[in-house]
């Protein structure tokens, strides 16, 4: 089956007032087949968000592409106009459900018009019918299971917080994107309603709505009910990439292990261990490090690990950056 | 109560409340010329009376103009047994005056004899025509202006910027001075003073348009420029704070249209704007006002100016009550715009139904 | 704190502000005391540096002052006075004047550094009553909450809605004869705290319901220990902030009301306002006289536009959002 989505060797930096370069994000590579989930995980700053970015292929100054490439249905998003990703990337190929998406909406406008304004700004320059695309919109809803026309004719603040969610999911899967990516889709959210809105994702998926997603959460357990393959995120670099009941049960590299230590979950075993945090933070990626990035931190570090680059080998089916793992 | 109707619930509740302030602004335009001193005894002072009878009988009139002294139907001043006119009381004082108030009535000014209502109609006409335009055409540009500013930043921004802080620190009068000396004096492109030519009479002729829009132009710059700069200035801060929101993230994340995104942002950030006028329209008129006075324009400043310049109280009062009348029916009109605007506004409007 | 300091002083709007504010005020301080006055001239409204001299006409006995005056050259005329030896007394040395006289033949320059004495000593008290009254109102209304904000709130809104210009003027006129530079300082304060005590109310309110407010209150703080101990420090550069608009805004409000003529009165008293009323009443501008109204404008201009870049470059560093 053709891949949906292929990250090849990733790289991306930003560049500071100084002509300093930090590179939030290094040879991160993967690629999506038709209806899979990917979870990513990792620290907040561990550059989950500017590899977002990347993976639209939006590169606003100061963040630059380095090397690399991203290939979405074999199409690159690499050397494209600004103008052209917003116009035939964003919302077509590639979309975002944004990190609390409470405030996602813009408050001074129907929730019918920030969709009409989405499918307006793909279509060209067509003159497009308000009412045929109210009535797009309505069929659209009309999947999710909600009050379809009191959502579309409410202002957000009229809106209940899963309300809000879904009417974000909505909009950013309105023109069938191949990716979507989800920042902390629920993370602001009630458990209740954050079921509902997993359930809806999964629906989506399901009736080909979109092809595949990047579901970005520092929840690692939650990852557990949602994603097929999970990469974890270190310092710009992915550790460990596996399966999800490779990753989630049998971690091997040290910092999945810390990463799981660190988690309180509703497990029977939880009882049975006390939470560990993990100490120390992350390397400046102002300046390319040696040896491996998370050795200052790393319970089982050795001295020759300072002075080494380590690289992904295959550990146990999966792929890990520790040349000590087992 | 109408709690079908929030929006006609909120006019209503609105309009009581700016009744209630009108009323507190009535008891302060009565009150405060008379927290230091006698107003009667001052415009005593000023004249020379031929004999002590005629300046009693001068000021026994001034005060039953004040409404100092109680009187009966006749309109004939209740006098005690020693022949003294019987003084108000402060309750019936303010009373007596809020009635009158009501009624048109002003009272007349002490320099002809002509009611102060009259004069001050004469003149209000001038401060509208000048007034409402410039405020309302200055806060669209200076906000456009500030938008832009906001999303464009870079050099637009480097130059833009700077000079509208400039020129939101330049009071009103001053800058009218500049232009009048500049344009006015030095350069001669425009009259220096005045409403109109003199010797021309106000009407509708084409000779009279021609000769007011020639007069407009100095103190409709010197209000306007200063009032962008300012207004500039605050939607430029807004802006950038509404640039860094997540729904402005989201909106480029879809791909909007930067024109649309532009609209989202000006929306946004024009409805603190708003407030923020509704908040400042007093300062704004205050200022203008001064403008006025600066061209010798024939409005309410001037009239305002000479009042004073002659302890002229009554034209004073008027001139204040005025003022304060159109500053709060702006504000009332900002008010009303806001919660039909905002749709976090008339969503707790409707929440706030208890 | 001293990193803020460090950040401010890399702004170069913050930096030109201080400059032109520390330059302002060390002359409004100290001019009037250094600056010796000229003597006053008998001619109104004398040129800056006007080219002036004596000349002695002794075939008329006459001693003749010249002076370039109102742009044209003025003379004047008196008799030769001599002493008992016959030696001509010259009574007085002619005298230019930096930035020429006022309509009463008076040293513009000392007018000039006098008035900018007293407009910023108008300006920091009514700042300091404004913000005082304003700070205390909008922490109580917006710590509180509850019915004591909404009458507090009602309260403020009133006398925003009410313009101060109008209850300036009122009371203004109420003191004809004895307006000295306090009594509009302090009638300024108490018609501008209102805007204090909105923005404070706003931020308190904010506060409110921060964890270390409530852990205060169950350890048993007061409400008065709460207010000054834990929400004012964190308002403090806020307070401080608005300060600075208040003194701008006294500076402004005393200089608009002098224009209207009902601004300080009496010997002494004059500030930037007086002198452009005076110089606008003698129909200076009219009459191409700048000296009489440009150097008062542009002084109170380069003090209001030096607490506007203080502001905004503080803005800047306290709040990160606005930086580049």
């Amino acid at each position: 089956m053709a891949q949906i989505l292929e990250v090849k060797d990733l790289s991306l930096h930003y560049l500071t007032r100084f002509g300093q370069k930090i590179h939030a994000v290094t040879d991160v590579s993967f690629t999506m087949k038709q209806g899979e989930i990917l979870g990513v995980a990792g620290e907040s700053g561990c550059g989950k968000s500017t590899l977002v970015n990347g993976l639209m292929g939006l590169f606003i100054p100061p963040l630059y592409p380095t090397s690399g490439d991203v290939l979405v249905n074999g199409e690159s998003l690499m050397n494209r106009s600004p103008k052209d990703i917003r116009e035939n990337v964003l919302s077509q190929k590639v979309s975002m459900i944004p990190q609390g998406a409470f405030n996602a909406l813009n408050p001074t406008r129907k929730i019918k018009d920030i969709a009409a304004d989405v499918i307006a700004a793909h279509s060209g320059n067509k003159n497009i019918n308000k009412q045929q695309v109210y009535a797009r919109l309505r069929e659209r809803f009309d999947l999710f299971g909600m009050e379809t026309e009191h959502i579309l004719n409410s202002y957000p603040i009229q809106l209940t917080a899963g309300e809000r969610q879904r009417s974000v999911i909505g909009i950013s899967t309105l023109l069938n994107p191949k990716v979507v990516i989800a920042d902390e889709p629920t993370s602001a959210l009630d458990v209740t309603t954050q079921k509902i809105v997993i359930k809806m994702i999964f629906d989506l998926l399901e009736k080909n709505i979109f092809s595949t997603m990047i579901f970005i959460t520092h929840e690692l357990p939650l990852l557990r009910h949602v994603a097929h393959n999970i990469g974890i995120m270190y310092a710009g670099e992915f550790v460990e990439y596996g399966t999800t009941i490779q990753v989630v049960h049998d971690p091997r590299h040290p910092y999945t292990r810390a990463l799981m230590g660190a988690m309180l979950s509703a497990d029977s075993e939880q009882k049975n261990r006390k939470p560990t945090t993990i100490e120390g933070a992350p390397p400046s990626l102002a300046k390319k490090i040696e040896g491996c990035r998370f050795a200052e931190r790393c319970p089982s570090a050795r001295p020759e690990c300072r002075q080494k680059t380590q690289n992904l080998r295959t550990v146990g089916e999966r792929l890990v950056r520790c040349d000590y793992a087992e | 109560m109408l709690k079908k109707y929030p929006t006609v619930r909120y006019v209503l509740l609105r309009s009581i409340w700016y009744f209630l302030t009108f009323l507190v602004a009535l008891a302060l335009n009565f009150f405060l010329p008379r927290l230091g001193s006698d107003p009667v005894e001052i415009m005593m002072a000023q004249g020379s009376y031929s004999s002590p009878e005629i300046r009693k009988q001068t000021e026994e009139n001034l005060r039953k103009e004040f409404g100092l002294v109680v009187v009966d139907k006749e309109g004939n001043i209740v006098r005690d047994e020693n022949g003294n006119a019987v003084k108000a009381s402060k309750a019936s004082q303010l009373v007596n005056y809020i009635s009158q108030v009501f009624r048109g009535n002003l009272g007349t000014s002490f320099e002809n004899q002509k009611p102060v209502a009259e004069i001050i109609m004469e003149a209000l006409p001038w401060t509208i025509a000048l007034q409402l335009p410039t405020i309302l055409f200055g806060w669209i540009f200076g906000n456009v202006l500030g938008a832009l500013a906001a999303y464009r930043r870079g050099v637009f921004d480097k130059v833009i910027f700077p000079l509208a802080l400039l020129m939101s620190s330049i009071p009103f009068f001053v800058f009218g001075m500049v232009l009048v000396y500049f344009f006015g004096v030095v350069w001669d492109f425009f009259p220096a003073i005045g409403g109109y030519a003199s010797g021309i009479t106000p009407d509708f002729s084409w000779e009279f348009l021609k000769s007011a829009g020639y007069h407009y132009i100095l103190p409709f710059l010197s209000i306007f420029l200063i009032l962008a700069g300012g207004q500039a200035i605050g939607m430029r801060s807004m802006g950038i704070y509404e640039l860094g929101t997540d729904y402005i993230k989201y909106a480029k994340w879809l791909g909007l249209k930067e024109t649309r995104v532009l609209t989202y942002l000006f929306r946004n950030a024009m409805l603190p704007q708003l407030t923020g006028l509704a908040l400042s329209i007093g300062q704004m008129v205050g200022g203008a006002l001064i403008t006025e006075m600066i061209f010798s324009y024939p409005g309410l400043g001037l009239t305002m100016l000479k009042a004073v310049q002659t302890n002229n109280y009554p034209v004073i009062q008027g001139v204040t009550l005025l003022i304060t009348t159109c500053v709060l029916l702006a504000n009332f009109t900002v008010d009303i715009l806001i919660a039909l605007l905002d749709p976090r506004v008339k969503a707790s409007l409707t929440m706030d139904t208890k | 704190m001293l990193k803020l300091l460090k950040n401010l002083i890399k702004e170069p709007m913050f930096v030109i502000g201080i400059f032109l504010f520390l330059t302002t005020v060390l002359a409004g301080l100290l001019g009037p005391s250094f600056y010796i006055a000229q003597p006053r001239s008998e001619f109104g409204y004398e040129a800056p540096l006007a080219p002036r001299g004596i000349e002695v006409d002794l075939s008329k006995n006459t001693l003749i002052h010249w002076v370039v005056h109102r742009g044209d050259t003025l003379y004047a005329k008196e008799t030769i006075k001599r002493d008992s030896l016959g030696n001509m007394l010259n009574s007085t040395t002619p005298a230019t004047y930096w930035i020429g006289t006022d309509n009463l033949g008076q040293d513009y320059m000392a007018l000039l550094l006098r008035g900018l004495q007293n407009s910023l000593y108008v300006g920091f008290l009514a700042g300091i009553i404004a913000t005082t009254i304003g700070t205390l109102v909008g922490l109580f209304a917006g710590f509180k909450g509850g019915i004591i904000d909404d009458i507090l709130n009602m309260f403020t809104n009133l006398f925003i809605v009410i313009p101060s210009f109008v209850v300036l003027v009122l009371v203004s006129t109420s003191f004809p004869q004895g307006r000295s530079l306090t009594l509009i300082a302090i009638l300024i304060g108490f018609t501008t705290w209102p805007w204090t005590a909105r923005s404070v109310r706003a931020q308190a309110a904010s506060l409110r319901g921060r964890d270390h407010i409530s852990l205060a209150r169950i350890n048993g703080a007061s409400n008065l220990q709460i207010i000054f101990k834990h929400i004012l420090p964190y308002l403090a550069s806020y307070v401080f902030m608005v300060f600075i608009m208040q003194v701008a805004s006294g500076i402004l409000s005393e200089s608009a009301i002098s224009m209207i003529g009902l601004g300080p009165l009496g010997e002494g008293a004059t500030s930037l306002g007086v002198i452009l009323n005076t110089a606008k009443n003698q129909s200076a501008i009219t009459d191409g006289l700048w000296w009489g109204i440009f150097p008062a404008a542009i002084v109170i201009t380069v003090i209001v536009f030096a607490l506007y870049l203080l502001n905004n470059s503080m803005e800047g560093v306290f709040n990160p959002r606005l930086r580049k």
